[in-house]
């Protein structure tokens, strides 16, 4: 039957051709459309964040029993012992660079014979055998404790396995062999005592040490020249600093506990101010952010010192002052850099730019650069200078925009009030687009932070803290980064292992790095926007 | 509108006097100039003396190459790529302002401009007044806090501003933003001030506010005005300018324009007929 048409007056005003899908317009389907491609991406985003933080939190629970365990089973105490040990160490370095110095001295200015200078440097070859030696009978206790150390470590974590085995089989129902699996129950307080026993020993041979490291001092030979003799009372300081923390190191000693409890924020402080990044060791794992993310820190640093001159400069050129001819030319080849896969920039930096560096910091007319010459060829500088690369097509781009933002009448007014065209770049044009700048520096700082290809291949992925005592030549040390890292050492490591979720919570804080950055910027741009008006 | 009473002000009923101004030393002469825009002629022959300490008005339908004349006149046109002056000479005090020894930007400090659209700089009231001076190098605080005062009483500012001189410009309402810039103009001491089209902006009130300004500038600057509006033309200037299609057609006093123009176009367009 056919529906009666609907008569009343008001009807003429459906639209009666309007095509539905179940029961949805054309208007509501491109609605749908973008709205679920937005929702879409926000999830992901969500589910990422969830996927790292589901995957990297288990870290700290583990960490806090590695650090537990590292204090159980007197890892901790035999360190303690070690560190004095390692100062010892940094002393005689010390010492054998002192003795280059006197050696080149004798070469170079006294004109003498290597065997001639040799020959002069026999007493105080004397006396730094002395100083080495004196330590000795300290380094015999530590590697003797180390090994009992490491005993009871292994059969701790045996006894750990053990357990585990036998939770599985219970949870897979196999009760008799989960009865069978021998758990030998490690008694801490019987172990250590072996190693808390040579309390008296180790005195005694401090004590002795000591003394050594006093007389052998004593008979330290005269250098010959004034500078040199500083250096000389500047070792006798050390010594007598260092000598002076024996005390302490007793102390510590003495009143070391096994029992007592480990904080459980210090799971979370040893990985955020840990300086040590140190995995697979037979001794002890110590995961700390601090060397990777200095080393992050430092190239992006680099990168930015070289990019956002080059950037900026560009984009103020190209937008006040090249001709129509120029910009054609100049504005693709820059932001053409940033097609260049960066793998292909990292060749390019260990093939060519790492070699150059290294060949232009050798040469004698260039020695008073700071750290030249250098011999790593991968180092901070060389993926600062490949990551300020990569910088620049953003930050120069971003920052052209600013400055076409700024409205052309500011400029005009400037002008038309006798301003030459620097003057006006430099008060009018900069400042009002100052804060869309500042938003491209920092997003090309989020760019450069993030990059993993070139600082995996260039930046010489040596896990320290660069040396900043080294003044600006730190820029010629190796380092790692927490991209890098993450990317060498993922696909290594045993899933759910504890260096596994390291690595996830390296990846969480370089997340919240460069959301941070992001955020921030945003921000500058925003307020931009409402002072231009 | 009426056009027999061009010289009463709709706003305050007012009359300003205009009397037939004698003949004053000549400032500006435009002398036979041709403009280019690239290929295209925007200004034709145009041949046209203004004089010292006068107001003169440049009227005309849009397009007609007033703005361009005028930009002509402190050389705002430079900044234009393919711009040129292809004949004829404009001199100021004799002074060919187009010849190569000319140094634009000592032309341009003798020489402002105020603007169709208000444009202050995102800086502070004082910052922006003192921009001029600070260009020239003058960095003495009491010199500078002088000269602002000076330009804002000149610019019938200062009593609303005097209070909040270190905040942005931008925060002022727009009448007070063009005084603003005019107070900047005049705070580097020019002869000249040209204003393009300065209240087209502005609502009625603040253009009231502009026009008396003007009329206290006249007795020391040598004002040149574009205006779209004919009865501004009439209230404010002594003598006024016609243009069409880049032709200057009449020059004259300006009670001579508007109560009895020569040339028909000219006739046309003051009683409103085209334009
Ligand atoms: N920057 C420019 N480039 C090319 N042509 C222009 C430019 N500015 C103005 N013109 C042309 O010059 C003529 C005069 O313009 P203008 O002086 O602005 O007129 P008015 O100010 O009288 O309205 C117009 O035809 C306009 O299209
Ligand atoms: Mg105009």
């Amino acid at each position: 039957m056919e529906t009666p048409r609907p008569t009343s007056q008001s009807d003429f005003l459906v639209n009666k051709k309007r095509i539905r899908v179940f029961g949805l317009s054309f208007d509501d389907a491109i609605k749908i459309f973008f709205g679920g491609n937005a929702v879409v991406s926000i999830i992901v985003l969500a589910l990422i964040t969830y996927f790292l933080f589901q995957e990297g939190i288990g870290f700290f629970g583990q960490n806090h029993r590695n650090l537990l365990t590292y204090r159980q089973a007197g890892l901790e105490y035999v360190d303690f012992i070690r560190t004095q040990e390692s100062g010892h160490i940094a002393l005689t370095r010390y010492l054998s660079d002192l003795r280059l110095r006197q050696y080149n001295h004798y070469i170079a200015e006294q004109k003498m014979s290597p065997a001639a200078a040799n020959e002069a440097l026999a007493k105080f070859d004397e006396f730094a055998a002395q100083y080495g030696d004196a330590v000795e009978p300290i380094r015999g206790m530590v590697s003797d404790l180390t090994e009992q150390a490491t005993a009871i470590k292994t059969k701790f974590l045996i006894a750990e396995d053990k357990k585990t085995e036998r939770q599985q089989l219970l949870v897979a129902g196999k009760i008799d062999e989960a009865a069978a699996v021998k758990i030998e129950a490690v008694d801490f307080a019987a172990e250590l005592h072996l190693l808390t026993g040579i309390l008296p020993v180790y005195k005694q041979t401090s004590a002795e040490f000591a003394k050594k490291l006093d007389a052998a001092l004593a008979v330290a030979p005269k250098l010959s020249t004034p500078e040199l003799m500083v250096r000389l009372d500047r070792f006798n300081q050390l010594t007598h600093d260092y000598l002076a923390t024996f005390p302490a190191t007793a102390r510590s000693l003495e009143t070391w506990d096994y029992t007592r409890a480990v904080p459980w924020y210090q799971a979370i402080s040893a990985f955020l101010f840990g300086r040590e990044w140190l995995t697979a060791s037979f001794w002890q794992d110590w995961y700390g952010i601090v060397p990777l993310l200095m080393g992050s820190v430092m190239v992006s640093l680099v990168a930015l010192v070289i990019a956002v001159p080059l950037g900026v400069g560009a984009a103020i050129y190209i937008n006040q002052i090249a001709s129509a001819q120029e910009q054609r030319i100049i504005k693709p080849s820059i932001e053409f850099i940033s097609a260049f896969p960066s793998v292909v920039l990292g060749f390019f930096g260990i093939a060519v730019l790492g070699q150059s560096l290294r060949w232009l910091s050798q040469q004698s007319w260039l020695a008073w650069v700071p750290g030249f010459p250098f011999s790593e060829r991968l180092n901070i500088l060389t993926a600062g200078c490949l990551l300020a690369l990569i910088a620049v097509p953003t930050i120069f781009t971003l920052a052209e925009d600013a400055l076409q933002n700024v409205p052309k009448a500011f400029k005009e007014a400037s002008f038309a009030l006798g301003a030459t065209r620097l003057q006006t770049i430099i008060k009018i044009v900069v400042p009002a687009s100052l804060s869309g700048i500042i938003s491209a520096v920092l997003l090309g700082l989020g760019r450069v932070i993030g990059e993993t290809m070139v600082v995996l291949l260039c930046a010489g992925n040596r896990i320290a803290i660069p040396d900043f005592t080294a003044g600006l030549a730190v820029v010629t040390q190796p380092v790692h980064t927490m991209t890098g890292i993450i990317a060498q050492e993922m696909g290594e490591v045993v899933r759910g292992s504890i260096h596994y979720r390291a690595l996830f919570v390296v990846g969480i804080v370089l997340f919240f790095l460069s959301l941070g950055i992001n955020f921030i910027a945003q921000k500058i741009v925003r307020k931009y926007r409402i002072s231009i008006g | 509108m009426d056009i027999k009473s061009p010289f009463t002000t709709p706003a305050s009923g007012r009359s300003i006097p205009v009397t037939p101004a004698p003949v004053g030393p000549t400032l500006i002469d435009i002398d036979h100039v041709d403009f280019f825009y690239g290929a295209s002629q925007a200004l034709h022959d145009i041949n046209l003396k203004i004089e010292e300490k006068k107001v003169t008005a440049f009227i005309g339908p849009s397009g007609c190459g007033k703005s361009t004349l005028l930009r002509c006149l402190n050389r705002m046109n430079d900044l234009i790529d393919g711009t040129r002056v292809a004949n004829g000479q404009i001199k100021i005090r004799g002074i060919d302002i187009y010849d190569r020894s000319v140094d634009v930007i000592e032309l341009r400090k003798r020489v402002g401009m105020v603007f169709q659209k208000s444009n202050p700089f995102p800086k502070s009231i004082y910052e922006n007044i003192t921009y001029g001076l600070r260009l020239q190098g003058r960095s003495s605080k009491s010199d500078l806090d002088a000269v602002v005062e000076k330009s804002l009483r000149g610019a019938a500012l200062w009593d609303e501003v005097k209070d909040r001189l270190h905040t942005s410009g931008l925060g002022l309402s727009g009448g007070q933003q063009q005084r603003l810039c005019i107070a900047r103009a005049i705070a580097v001491e020019p002869e000249v001030i040209l204003m393009d089209e300065p209240c087209s902006a502005l609502d009625p009130i603040a253009t009231v506010k502009v026009e008396e300004l003007i009329q206290e500038l006249r007795t020391k600057f040598t004002i040149v005005i574009v205006t779209h509006n004919m009865q501004q033309a009439a209230r404010c200037s002594d003598k006024t300018a016609f243009f069409y299609m880049g032709k200057l057609i009449e020059f004259a006093d300006t009670r001579a324009i508007f109560m009895n123009p020569a040339n028909a176009q000219t006739e046309a367009y003051v009683s409103g007929r085209f334009g």
